[in-house]
């Protein structure tokens, strides 16, 4: 587990951004609530990406 | 991976979904809403789910038990089939979800023997409401649930059956 940003989209356009932690809650949360799934910690994990602004601070210059 | 989509998004999957239309009357006009905005959106049934019993589930865990839940025609969309579902709310349980003005559409037409080249939501939801229309003037239970002002804005509509859009 890592407490980098993650980011999360799902289909009908609702978005999560936070620790591995949140993100997985969060999406869960969403998918039970909005979606009637019920999502993996895996198959939640295999669709988060570096949060955008973490992965362009961890850019190096030219 | 029941459920989503390798790649990048959390997708919706399964062989039966339904997509919500959750519409209200704003004082003198119908609005569409939704827990993601003025959109409709796709929900999971599982093999042994009933499709409205998940409807109403969900609905009433979001925004607490809508006044009418009915679905108004289906179609399919890739390898699964999707059942349109029309759901009405109170002006009370809308909340600080995005809401908009319902614009009218022409409906997707069929061949005589095929089905219409291209879907659009607007158009569902068009002929969803003149499901409605008619299930006002056609069944007593739902004509109940209607105040005057809907029985109002529904007389603009032309009243449809259920029927496939694809």
């Amino acid at each position: 587990m890592t407490d980098a940003p993650m980011h999360l989209r799902c289909v009908c356009g609702w978005e999560a951004t936070g620790t591995e932690e949140e993100v997985v809650a969060a999406a869960t949360e969403h998918g039970a609530l909005v979606h009637n799934m019920k999502p993996t910690r895996d198959e939640v994990m295999a669709m988060v990406v570096a949060e955008p602004a973490a992965a362009a601070d961890q850019e190096t210059p030219p | 991976m029941a459920g989503l989509r390798a790649g990048e998004i959390l997708d919706v999957e399964g062989p039966v979904r339904a997509e919500i239309f959750m519409i209200w009357l704003k004082v003198d006009h119908l609005e569409l809403t939704g827990p993601d905005g003025p959109v409709p959106w796709i929900v999971q049934i599982e093999d042994v789910e009933h499709p409205v019993e998940v409807v109403e589930r969900i609905v009433t865990g979001l925004v607490g038990a809508p006044l009418l839940v009915h679905s108004t025609s289906w179609r399919r969309d890739a390898a699964a089939v999707i059942l349109s579902f029309l759901v009405v709310i109170g002006p009370d349980q809308v909340g600080g979800m995005a809401s908009q003005p319902i614009v009218r559409a022409e409906l997707a037409r069929s061949e005589a023997t095929r089905a219409p080249a291209r879907i659009g939501q607007e158009q569902v939801l068009e002929h969803a409401i003149r499901h409605l229309a008619w299930l006002a003037q056609d069944d007593e239970v739902v004509a109940a649930r209607l105040t005057d002002g809907w029985r109002a804005e529904l007389a603009g509509y032309v009243p449809e059956p259920f029927r496939s859009l694809a």
